[in-house]
């Protein structure tokens, strides 16, 4: 049986992590990236944390996990966001792993999660589509059963590194004639099966983060389903436990705002007293996000529920870090719309971290379905 | 901090807030609130009395010092509750006199048979609190002492320590101006005053933290302005709905929320810290953070509140207008926003320094 991490002082992990972090992150890794790393790129540094028994934190130590309690968890990201790791190749991890343990057959656990852990196999997510977006349960992709096979077509899209990945799950139509969200089914497929073609989708730094996925008459055995025919939807929406809570944690504010600072020593402008107006109440509005965050950490902690008012964390982070963006574009004035880093220093960029704060509204329920969410759901406001 | 203490503090707000109970009417009624307004010194002693009765003002006396030795925290969770009753009396001050003072809080200042306030503020958009000393009297002014007039004693900070004055001593001259919510507010002006000075060695702490305190009362304020507001969502109709049903509402209502909530996390959260050892500029920046949170989100709650509300929002009749003006009338109070973000920007460079 691997180690009871959480048996250890919160000190002496976090020490510990540190350690490994600071001595086997590879040394030609960009560190903060503001955009994703590829899996070519990222590799090395997967298989580090893969050969240590770290690449999956939340996972049960039966399967191979950590095992982390909420707090353990939260330490081991703030040491990984200390040194600026880049973000790894993480659906497996973070996403299908997790849900082929509360869902997944034994069988599907036995054959997925240990090429997860091991890097073999890399997971991309299909849920968005043209056509269901912030309406995901509008998905029509479909898969229709074919004796011992389920027959997908359809299209995914916005699929984050769908490009590095070697499987797929995606939420497919199964029903069309019910409710909507009572017809979808999740299903697991590889990418390499005649039929799936990828079409890298370039955004606005031309980066290729994401990509569109087709499925032409692509087949599955009938055992590629998670849960029941027709679960998908509940299964999917079930997912996201303690990244409910990470998803709004302060720190991509935090890092935007530490960038600004520099920007603006470098700038010339740190002293100005107009700048520092609009620096002060950014940065009160980081700390007051961080006290909120750290009100669902302490609930994480004592095992209390986190109930559906958590989404403000996330609309709060993501609005901030705009703004945070928002200033350090306008400050860099002239030289706002520079493809590259000043100086070579991407902490400089305002224009990359401005673009990289615009997809956080959007993605992971947009700022406009958390607020409707909200307000039913927390606010007790009719329909 | 350990669990035991956490459950302490928790225990201790607990019953501080049933015991403000008593003073906030329990079904939320406003009547005396709307009575009180433009009469007298725009409270009612009786009310002090009782939050003497309840040793409210003893919170922040120390133990040692016959007091209660209460944290910040219950102190805020008293706060929250009297500004959700949106309650006149000016027992924060009293309480910040009591912190002051300690021991030498006078008996019938801490049972509530006499009223005394605190006037430490020299100037309006300022902190400053050391002023008030000349010739070894009291002279000058202090300046904006909600109920001023109806005080019995003052407790004025001075750069020497605090004196302990009676409001009909020879010299000193107690002015006033109508407020918006129906208050009073003061000024105090000493000529000469003769007064004995009691030595407080953390005077500008004890202002900060009534700084904070006093956030809470604005928490309090925009917690129950939301409620009201959200009441007012669900029930009006238009176009034969709920005006709550509409998304543009909805939104707008979220961010109501979000406000209060980012103002109760910070305020707590400083609170804790303060209560915990935290102090210095860490405390004075806390302190900002908190005073900037709590007044732009009361506005913005009552803005909204009042937007929401149609025209009955600018009525005398609708008791969210209770609440738009005692924001206004309270959210400039320790040097309002503008003077914060100051404190903030210098304690940039503080930072830097270090």
């Amino acid at each position: 049986m691997s180690t009871d991490y959480n048996a250890m002082s919160d000190a002496d992990f976090r020490a510990m992590v540190r350690a490994f972090v600071e001595a086997e992150y590879p040394a030609d890794l960009p560190r903060y990236a503001l955009h994703r790393l590829h899996w070519s790129e990222v590799k090395p540094w997967y298989l580090r944390l893969s050969a240590r028994g770290w690449i999956c934190p939340t996972w049960p130590r039966a399967y191979g996990g950590m095992e982390l309690t909420a707090g353990k968890h939260l330490i081991y990201i703030d040491e990984m966001e200390r040194h600026g790791c880049a973000r790894v190749n993480d659906i497996g991890p973070v996403m299908l792993g997790p849900l082929l343990i509360k869902h997944g057959t034994e069988a599907q656990r036995a054959r997925f999660l240990p090429r997860i852990l091991s890097g073999e196999d890399i997971w991309a997510q299909g849920y968005s589509e043209p056509g269901a977006g912030s309406d995901l349960a509008a998905v029509r992709c479909e898969a229709v059963r074919d004796g011992d096979d389920w027959v997908i077509t359809g299209q995914k899209t916005w699929t984050t590194l769908g490009m590095d990945a070697n499987w797929i799950f995606i939420l497919a139509r199964t029903d069309k004639t019910v409710k909507k969200q009572a017809g979808i089914s999740f299903l697991l497929v590889p990418m390499d099966a005649p039929g799936v073609t990828i079409r890298p989708i370039l955004n606005l730094e031309r980066d290729a983060e994401f990509c569109e996925v087709f499925f032409d008459a692509v087949r599955v055995p009938a055992d590629h389903i998670v849960g029941a025919v027709n679960d998908g939807w509940t299964i999917a929406k079930a997912l996201l436990g303690h990244e409910r809570v990470f998803i709004g944690a302060p720190r991509l504010s935090a890092s935007a705002l530490a960038r600004l600072r520099l920007q603006a020593r470098a700038g010339g402008i740190w002293h100005d007293p107009a700048f520092r107006d609009r620096y002060v109440t950014l940065a009160c509005e980081v700390e007051d996000l961080a006290d909120l965050f750290e009100t669902y950490v302490d609930a994480l902690r004592d095992g209390r529920p986190i109930g559906a008012d958590v989404a403000m964390l996330k609309i709060c982070q993501s609005e901030l870090y705009q703004r945070i963006s928002d200033l350090g574009l306008e400050i860099a004035a002239e030289t706002a719309g520079l493809g590259e880093p000043p100086d070579g220093d991407i902490r400089l960029h305002a224009a990359a971290t401005w673009l990289s704060a615009r997809p956080t509204t959007i993605f992971g329920g947009s700022t406009e379905v958390l607020r409707n969410m909200l307000a039913k759901a927390v606010l007790d406001l009719p329909s | 901090m350990d669990g035991a203490m956490q459950e302490d503090w928790v225990e201790n707000a607990r019953m501080i807030v049933d015991s403000a109970r008593a003073i906030v009417p329990a079904d939320g009624s406003l009547d005396r609130v709307r009575r009180l307004r433009a009469k007298g010194a725009g409270f009612e002693r009786d009310v002090m009395a009782q939050a003497g009765a309840l040793g409210l003002f003893l919170m922040r006396v120390g133990e040692e010092a016959g007091g209660l030795g209460l944290g910040l925290r219950e102190t805020c969770e008293l706060a929250r509750v009297l500004g959700g009753g949106l309650v006149p009396e000016p027992i924060l001050s009293t309480i910040l006199a009591g912190r002051l003072l300690q021991g030498a809080l006078p008996e019938t200042v801490a049972a509530g048979e006499a009223v005394m306030l605190t006037a430490w503020q020299d100037a309006p958009r300022s902190l400053d609190w050391q002023g008030g000393l000349g010739g070894g009297r009291l002279s000058g002014r202090k300046v904006a002492i909600p109920g001023a007039e109806g005080a019995d004693l003052f407790a004025v900070t001075t750069a020497a320590g605090v004196a302990v004055v009676p409001a009909d001593a020879p010299g000193l001259t107690v002015t006033a101006e109508p407020t918006l919510d129906g208050g009073r507010l003061g000024t105090v002006a000493f000529d000469g005053v003769e007064a004995e000075l009691l030595p407080c060695p953390d005077i500008g702490a004890a202002i900060g933290e009534a700084g904070l305190v006093h956030c809470a009362y604005l928490l309090g304020l925009s917690e129950r302005a939301l409620a009201i507001t959200l009441d007012y969502l669900r029930v009006r109709e238009q176009f034969g709905r709920p005006i709550g049903s509409f998304q543009a509402l909805q939104h707008r209502a979220t961010e109501m929320k979000i406000e209060v909530e980012l103002a109760r996390a910070a305020i707590f959260a400083t609170a804790r810290r303060l209560d915990t050892g935290t102090g210095g500029d860490a405390a004075r920046r806390g302190i900002a953070r908190c005073r900037l949170r709590a007044s732009s989100s009361t506005m913005r709650v009552v803005r909204e509140a009042i937007q929401m509300h149609g025209a009955m929002g600018i009525t005398d009749e609708a008791d969210i207008g209770l609440f738009v003006c005692k924001a206004m009338v309270e959210t400039g109070f320790f040097g309002g926003a503008a003077l914060q973000r100051r404190i903030l920007s210098d304690l940039l460079d503080q930072g830097d320094a270090a």
